[in-house]
């Protein structure tokens, strides 16, 4: 697709989003002081009822700013609101408009949830850097580098994580409804990417498997990174294996479209 | 420019049982069966051309518009559009073509008309004095200017169907598919797209493929039919040559001054053919072609006319004719 119709998809899709004020600021607000404020709450009990100072590597304070920055990134890599829209297409048959135009569906609506991400945007701007102020916390090892560094790996893993929920979007050409594997598919993606708990938390070797799993590239990598605590061989190894599953889900991806094509119906009209 | 040779689509449908033993049964066990949909049909239609495809609901008439647009992929046949095959998706291909639902919104809802084809004329690399000018024009024709800054949700049926019809044209498509373009629309709506869909293929040339349930889109747009049943073409062919052979009467309507008793037919106008109506005010007599003149002269002769028509017959009656006709010799046959 060229870079001036995916800027232009982008443009239009945040504009659409800013069609309904009181959304866009009621689903920033809310949805941040909804998901952070439980987590801080949670970590905050767990760490007074055990009476240890320091779990899984992380001080409470620590451990809040780990979880803002997974929190932030975290919906800008997911697109939450924006999930359900390709297998919502395939369902509906508002497929048939993307199979009409001369542009790639799979860049169309990546170009569109990207767009979709402003709350997502705003979130991580203003909220992010209000949360730190107001609640004073540590900034930990963040620099300039470590946010240029963080910004390059958020958007490898948003790539990445739209590649792998691509494969559970196009089961609907066979099941209709995957809202069952979307649950499934958040939780385990939420619990061994580290949205949930840290991943240091988990035994050894438990950590070393997920080193290599494509999950933990979704939301604990960007936010370490931002957090200055992957060196940079370490990002680069990053960068490379998320390519690597990238590559994976790509061609999983473009199979299951190919031949989800086939079968598909385009009801609705 | 579309050439359609033997293309036939077969459909895999789930069946289920009835009630709660049926969903409970059906959580372990799926009975699928299959449905033809469209059985090896041919055609082709040329440059300027509208053909119209009427057929009863199921009968085939959109899932070939859905083939021949590339959304789906036939079970059998082939197909060309333009010199491509549609359901390979070349851009080529698809920056000259166009599907136009009228039972589903293909703008998007949030933002207006103005937004949207700013967004198509990308999709598309429309070049700004062409997009500038077919733009004007077709708003222009339409009379919708002033509605293009509105929300698509916030305009009347009506209108929206109109900027789908202004989304779907911008690009000046060499290939049309209209899918019940004037579906749900009032009188003035419906005849106000028949007039643009004519006035537009009068300027561009477009080959149209045309499918829809209202009689008067057939019958003020195309000069062709298609007429669909059961996944089967049943008639292809002009829509006058259907007229002639299946409707060889006509009907005449006179209205009278009014009388205190009903009129009463003579005889020699029963001879001539057979009445529909006779009041107080009106004689109305259904008469094969050849006798038109004669019936027509005898009425105004014998009775106090007021005003008299001559009226084919309605072309939705004539294609019930054809399909029970075709129903009683057992299915149909290319015509």
């Amino acid at each position: 697709m060229r870079p001036r119709l995916f800027l232009h998809l982008l443009a239009f899709e945040f504009r659409a989003q800013l069609a309904f004020r009181a959304t866009f600021w009621i689903n920033a607000l809310a949805g941040f002081i909804a998901e952070f404020g439980v987590t801080w709450f949670v970590w905050a009990a767990v760490f007074r009822e055990s009476g240890k100072s320091v779990i899984g590597g992380y001080t409470l304070d620590g451990m809040v700013v780990y979880f803002l920055a997974v929190v932030l990134l975290g919906k800008i890599v997911s697109g939450r609101e924006f999930e359900g829209a390709v297998s919502g297409d395939i369902y509906e048959g508002t497929l048939n408009r993307y199979l009409v135009f001369p542009a790639p569906y799979t860049a169309f609506k990546y170009a569109q949830r990207i767009g979709f991400l402003g709350t997502a945007f705003v979130q991580f701007a203003l909220f992010g850097l209000a949360s730190m102020l107001i609640l004073v916390l540590p900034p930990g090892n963040v620099t300039l580098a470590s946010v240029g560094m963080a910004a390059v790996a958020t958007a490898a893993a948003s790539v990445l994580y739209f590649l792998f929920d691509n494969i559970i979007q196009y089961v609907a050409f066979w099941a209709d409804n995957v809202w069952s594997l979307d649950v499934a598919k958040r939780l385990v993606t939420t619990l061994l990417g580290g949205y949930m708990i840290p991943l240091s938390v988990f035994p050894g070797p438990v950590r070393r498997v997920l080193e290599v799993l494509p999950f933990r590239y979704f939301f604990e990598f960007p936010a370490r990174v931002l957090l200055g605590e992957v060196p940079p061989a370490g990002w680069a190894k990053g960068l490379a294996l998320m390519a690597l599953w990238g590559a994976v889900a790509w061609a999983c991806g473009r199979l299951l479209w190919r031949r989800g094509l086939l079968r598909y119906t385009g009801v609705g009209i | 420019m579309i050439e359609v040779e033997a293309l036939g689509k077969v459909f895999r449908v789930h069946r289920k049982e009835p009630g709660l033993r049926g969903s409970l049964k059906a959580l372990f066990r799926r009975e699928w069966t299959e449905k033809p949909a469209v059985r090896g049909v041919s055609f082709r239609v040329g440059e300027g051309e509208i053909v119209g495809l009427i057929g009863a609901n199921g009968a085939g008439k959109t899932t070939l518009v859905k083939m021949l647009a590339g959304i789906i992929h036939p079970t059998s046949g082939s197909a060309k559009v333009l010199g491509f095959t549609p359901w390979e998706r070349d851009n080529r291909l698809r920056r000259q073509i166009s599907l136009i639902m009228g039972q589903k919104a293909q703008l998007w809802w949030d933002l207006p008309a103005a937004d949207c084809f700013l967004l198509l004329k990308e999709i598309y690399r429309i070049p700004e004095p062409a997009y500038r000018e077919t733009l004007d024009y077709l708003s222009g024709v339409l009379d919708v200017r002033k509605e293009l800054n509105v929300q698509i949700r916030r305009l009347s049926l009506g209108e929206r169907m109109k900027m789908e019809l202004i989304a779907a044209l911008l690009h000046r498509p060499r290939v049309v598919f209209l899918d019940e373009p004037t579906i749900g629309l009032d009188l003035t709506a419906q005849r106000a797209i028949r007039d643009f869909i004519l006035e537009y293929r009068r300027v561009h040339r477009p080959a149209m493929i045309l499918t829809s349930h209202y009689m008067e889109d057939i019958q003020r747009l195309c000069e062709r039919i298609v007429i669909i049943r059961e996944g089967e073409f049943v008639y292809d062919g002009p829509l006058a040559a259907v007229v002639q052979r299946y409707a060889q009467s006509k009907v005449i309507r006179a209205h009278l001054r009014r009388t205190p008793e009903p009129v009463q037919v003579d005889g020699d106008l029963r001879a001539l053919g057979e009445v529909v109506a006779c009041s107080a005010e009106e004689l109305c007599l259904r008469v094969p072609r050849a006798d038109v003149a004669r019936a027509s002269a005898r009425i105004l002769e014998r009775y106090p006319v007021l005003d008299l028509a001559i009226e084919e017959m309605d072309i939705g009656t004539i294609i019930e004719r054809i399909f029970r006709e075709r129903g009683e010799v057992g299915g149909a046959g290319g015509a």
